[in-house]
């Protein structure tokens, strides 16, 4: 037989006849691929961002040294200038900063030496690339600044104006010497740019003598390698010399865990589309049993029913899967600026100006939609091939629970379970820095688990319904009572639905529990790290993509303890060094002090090891750094300092939430003694006792405010930021996840109509008996309910699971053993009660069509 | 008789071959100089010039008509052989007062160039890929304050003659045989004097940038144009030189052209 032909006459005919169910089951496709494709081109965007900021802004550098955040001695410049085979070397300060009047818009300074940098960047102060009237004053002026013609003409800023931005020295008066056209690096950042003179950077930013990186141009013909190996020879330990594109690397490596976890959800959402597509065939197997009997009949081997089942899901799935590339196209361009925010938050500042559309992505995580919905359509359409002609043509009731509730679908659900466990326990036993600890084979032990109890829902189902019998018929009454027979009767489709519906709970539940479990130890952490009452910055304490934070001086210090109502001001700053490849957070504040009044988690070594940092190349580390690395107190590890490496000896082990890839604490005289860095980031200030901590603000903004801009934060409205922003890193999790429940949702429509259909001689002699329509209605919702309640209670379940899974193999890794799994109560009763409702709102439509099955037709009907 | 005509005929030749000299005295010889020997002449003309202190006034026109005005001092001292030094000063506005500029040449070939910004209390040191670049925002280079060029590195050929402003002139293509801002310029050199009249540079072939060079004074012997006018065709931008004052034959003390006097402005 010709398949055209066949689906033609064959299939064309149930499309028309089975729409609503038809429209479901894509609709579940759609939104799955839908989700992929959006969080795949959301995440592309903030790379590409990162990845055209870095080539914009290294312009034709070919290998960059960076050393210390804080920066490191210009004189390295001479010194690299100077090694055979470099074209060109020039120096780059880069800072953020904000100007002080509208919206206080945050922009990046690139401080570049403009006698030599057209020589890296295409762009130079005295061709056609800019409008500079007089490069001279630009050059010979400290408050030259240059502007791009984009932020200009949205500011309303002119050329020759002046504008006020917030230095080290406070807030300080720019000149507008020129505008850069949108090219080179003028085009970083959606134009948030400004260019100035590499000395007057140092001034304004507190860097005199010192640069942040040094960007290099080689020689035709050099080699990378033999490059940088040359250029190593003449730095000191500690320096970095990487290529523009192993920078952006490294973002990619910082935002690698991020991408990941969002792939893994929208990877969740195909997978609960997957059983949409597979209690769809084999609902259509069940419902077209007869016609496959009579194309059996009429000759159609066993292979062409395959491919027909095949080829439908196909056409479905490629419709779509291309209608969900499209919506996925919409929800990234809506959800862009969410991604980009929560990447602002936890790793770097980003703005994405443009969605990144790439064909690739759209059409690859369109074709992972069909073979998802080919894969999942196998089984049952294997199903299809299996029925006898005859059985088929008379109708004989067919099961699938042959296939369903058969001892190889036990054996595969009790194969994932195992591979679940095994894949944990070797994670768990892997080295810290081995490759097996990866994200990666963390979800793999997830997806085996829910696959696992997945593959068991008939074979519980089947055990659990008949258990309940009697209280639905206690609860219920006779509707109750049906409801669970019905429920029992076709316990292997059902049991498809539950799974769907598991799966969503599932993700909704571990994700919940996971979350609660992060807050509650940063909670914890905070509460015993921020005693001050009042914290005082140039930018917001939490802010990386908001408003920057320009260091202040270190003696403000001195003066802010005489501001009335302050008992004492404790220094803090932060930076980033370089540790084995990796960039590791350096928190320095005075130890000794926060020691007095913080009870700071040590989980290896004592308050006393603690007191050992003041004055002494000492240091000691968070959990994460020490796991990661195999640190332990007592031992020596040498850091990169400006002057040159430096071994410190590690006190204790503490608890420290504060980065990924690790965090240490130095103690600020130790700091200050190697970096010659006498800037401040952040001063926590006590108040005295009893006196009024906004009065003590108030204080301080009147004392400061005149030089600088400055946030003035009490604790506790740190921390409910800290809360906010926390919360704005899940929302993205949180709307996969109510994607993820509506296609459940819809999985239970198609069950709910499939069995209403199904039953439909039965509900006329139901009817016919005398039972009333609100009454077949309460049975369909009440079955819808079971059903929901059913995956809610598994899912609930699974979700405690895969969240401690998530815990130990996501969080703790990072985090260390001070992280503890906390059940989110709430969350867990919510989740039931979602997976209820949902499931009652979903019964309602079959339920309708239940109740309004004319009572002649049904009993006519087969 | 046959004596007579035989005297006859050479004396003929010889007045023919008089007549012809004085017709074309010059042209024979000049047409026999080579680019490079012309450009030797302006070579000479530049190092004898190279003793002297001047004052100028430097006008930069922007294509919008605005004008920035700013006087500068420029010393500078013949050494041995190839060696030079010079010392800019930028006088007025205020905001640019002593900004300095400083060139060491070793040879013509090979110089050490400096900026002074007082404001950062820098020596800045330029280098010496930049010397085609602008100087300080205006259109000239930095080569163009830099002193005689080294005349191995060019390519010269003379293209036709040309009169410019009644001053009869060689109009020579000249070729970097190194890689340049420029692929070459064309200069109209004064046949009598040997100085620039006027100069064409070419991107390819591309004109980019242009200048004239007028109110040529003989002062202690040496031609000088007072006026020079340099124009980037790309940006429209023009800047304008005009000498003040000049003194030759200075022999300024070495001191003067250090580091620490750059830091001090010539003073």
């Amino acid at each position: 037989m010709n398949l055209a032909n066949l689906l033609r006459h064959v299939s064309l005919k149930h499309v028309r006849l089975q729409k609503a169910q038809l429209v479901m089951a894509m609709a579940g496709i759609c939104l799955g691929v839908a989700a992929m494709v959006a969080i795949d081109l959301a995440n592309r965007s903030v790379l590409c961002s990162f990845e055209d900021s870095i080539n914009h802004i290294t312009g034709r550098a070919t290998l960059q040294i960076t050393g210390a955040e804080s920066g490191f001695p210009e004189a390295m410049l001479e010194r690299v200038q100077n090694v055979a085979g470099v074209e060109y070397a020039v120096p780059v300060i880069e800072a953020t900063a904000s100007l002080s009047g509208g919206r206080q818009r945050a922009l990046m300074i690139l401080g570049i030496d403009v006698l030599q940098d057209h020589q890296i960047r295409d762009y130079s102060i005295t061709d056609e690339s800019a409008d500079i009237p007089d490069p001279l004053l630009f050059l010979a002026r400290r408050d030259s600044i240059l502007l791009t013609r984009t932020m200009a003409a949205q500011e309303g800023i002119d050329i020759d104006q002046q504008i006020e931005m917030q230095t080290v020295a406070g807030l300080r008066t720019f000149q507008v010497r020129g505008l850069l056209n949108p090219a080179g690096p003028a085009r970083v950042a959606g134009g948030d740019i400004a260019v100035m003179d590499i000395y007057a950077a140092q001034m304004a930013f507190g860097k005199e003598g010192r640069i942040d990186r040094i960007d290099v141009s080689l020689l035709p013909g050099e080699n990378f390698d033999t490059m940088q190996e040359r250029i190593r020879q003449v730095l000191p330990a500690g320096y970095s010399i990487d290529t523009p594109a192993a920078r952006t690397r490294q973002v990619e490596v910082l935002l690698s865990r991020f991408r990941k976890s969002m792939g893994f959800i929208s990877c969740m959402a195909l997978f609960v589309g997957m059983y949409l597509i597979y209690n769809t065939v084999s609902i259509t197997v069940v419902q077209r049993r007869k016609e496959i009997g009579i194309l059996r009949a009429l000759g159609a081997s066993r292979a062409e029913i395959f491919r027909l089942f095949l080829t439908e899901t196909l056409l479905i799935a490629a419709v779509a899967s291309l209608l969900g590339a499209g919506l996925g196209y919409i929800f990234a361009r809506a959800t862009v600026d969410l991604v980009a925010q929560s990447v602002s938050d936890m790793y770097l500042r980003t703005s994405v100006t443009e969605l990144a559309f790439s064909w690739r992505a759209v059409l690859g995580n369109g074709a992972t939609g069909v073979l998802a919905s080919l894969t999942a359509a196998i089984l049952p359409a294997l199903a299809g091939t299996r029925l006898t002609p005859a059985s088929a043509i008379r109708s004989l009731p067919y099961s699938a629970e042959s296939s369903l509730l058969g001892r190889k679908i036990k054996i595969a659900s009790a194969l994932s379970l195992l591979a679940a466990v095994v894949i944990f326990a070797v994670f768990e036993s892997a080295e810290p820095a081995s490759a097996v600890r990866s994200l990666g084979v963390i979800m793999a032990s997830a997806i085996f688990l829910l696959l696992g109890i997945s593959l068991c829902t008939p074979l519980l189902l089947r055990r659990i319904v008949p258990l309940c019998h009697g209280a639905l018929a206690a609860c219920f009454g006779a509707q109750g009572r049906l409801a669970g027979l019905n429920l029992q009767k076709n316990v292997s489709r059902n049991g498809v639905a539950v799974a769907a519906i598991l799966c969503s709970i599932a993700l909704f539940v571990s994700s919940a529990n996971a979350i609660s479990s992060v807050r509650r130890s940063m909670f914890d952490w905070i509460d015993s790290i921020i005693r001050a009452d009042i914290l005082v910055s140039t930018g917001h304490p939490l802010a990386t993509g908001g408003s920057p934070t320009i260091p202040m001086p270190g003696d403000m210090q001195q003066e802010m303890e005489k501001v009335a109502g302050v008992l004492s001001v404790e220094p803090f700053r932060k930076g980033y060094l370089n540790y084995e490849g990796k960039k590791v957070l350096l928190e320095i504040f005075d130890v000794a002090r926060r020691l007095e009044y913080c009870p700071a988690m040590i989980t290896q070594g004592s308050r006393e090891d603690m007191l050992r940092l003041p004055g002494r190349d000492n240091i000691v580390v968070n959990e994460g750094f020490a796991v990661k690395h195999a640190i332990k107190p007592g031992d020596t590890i040498v850091l990169p300092t400006p002057a040159g490496p430096v071994p410190f000896g590690v006190t204790a082990i503490v608890v420290s939430y504060t980065s990924d890839s690790g965090a240490i604490w130095m103690d600020v005289t130790t700091y200050r003694r190697h970096w010659q860095d006498q800037l401040v980031d952040t001063f926590e200030v006590l108040v005295q006792p009893g006196r009024d901590i906004a009065a003590a603000r108030e204080a301080i903004l009147a004392r400061f405010g005149g030089e600088r801009r400055l946030f003035a934060l009490p604790a506790a409205e740190f921390k409910v930021e800290v809360q906010k922003m926390l919360d704005r890193s899940f929302v993205l999790t949180n709307a996969v996840n109510i994607l993820t429940l509506i296609i459940a949702g819809l999985g239970i429509i198609i069950t709910l109509l499939a069995s209403v259909l199904e039953r439909t001689r039965e509900i006329g002699i139901l009817r016919g008996i005398g039972m009333q329509k609100n009454q077949v209605s309460a049975v369909v919702i009440i079955e819808s309910i079971l059903i929901g309640a059913a995956g809610g209670a598994l899912g609930i379940a699974t979700g405690v699971l895969i969240g401690w899974i998530e815990l130990e193999g996501v969080f703790r890794l990072d985090f260390g053993a001070s992280i503890t799994y906390h059940l989110h109560y709430g969350a867990m009763a919510w989740a039931m009660l979602l997976a209820a409702g949902l499931s009652a709102m979903a019964g309602l439509y079959p339920a309708q069509r239940a109740a309004a099955t004319n009572i002649v037709e049904a009993l006519t009907y087969e | 008789m046959s004596r007579l005509r035989i005297w006859d005929c050479g004396w003929r030749i010889c007045t023919w071959f008089m007549a012809a000299m004085i017709l074309f005295g010059n042209t024979p010889a000049a047409q026999a100089m080579t680019g490079r020997e012309v450009y030797e002449k302006v070579h000479e003309v530049r190092t004898k010039a190279l003793d002297r202190q001047t004052r100028a006034t430097m006008t930069l026109f922007d294509r919008g008509g605005g004008t920035r005005t700013r006087t500068l001092i420029e010393y500078s001292k013949k050494g041995e052989g190839e060696t030079y030094k010079v010392l800019v000063v930028f006088q007025t506005p205020p905001d640019l007062k002593d900004v300095g500029f400083l060139v060491h040449a070793r040879s013509f070939a090979d110089r050490d160039l400096w900026a002074y910004f007082p404001e950062f209390k820098r020596i800045r040191r330029i280098p010496t890929s930049s010397q085609d670049d602008s100087f300080f925002g205006t259109d000239f280079s930095y080569d163009d304050f830099g002193g005689p060029p080294n005349l191995d590195d060019y390519r010269f050929t003379i293209l036709r003659e040309e009169t410019v402003d009644g001053m009869a002139c060689q109009v020579i293509e000249v070729e970097p045989k190194v890689r340049r801002k420029w692929s070459r310029y064309v200069a109209w050199v004064a046949k009598d004097q040997w100085v620039h009249v006027k100069i064409e540079y070419y991107q390819d072939k591309q004109l980019y940038r242009q200048g004239t060079f007028s109110d040529v004074r003989i002062i202690d012997d040496i031609p000088t144009p007072f006026k020079a006018m340099m124009e980037n065709v790309k940006t429209g931008h023009r800047t304008g030189l005009t000498i003040e004052e000049i003194r030759y034959h200075t022999r300024f003390d070495d001191d003067l052209f250090t580091q620490r006097s750059l830091e001090r402005a010539g003073k």
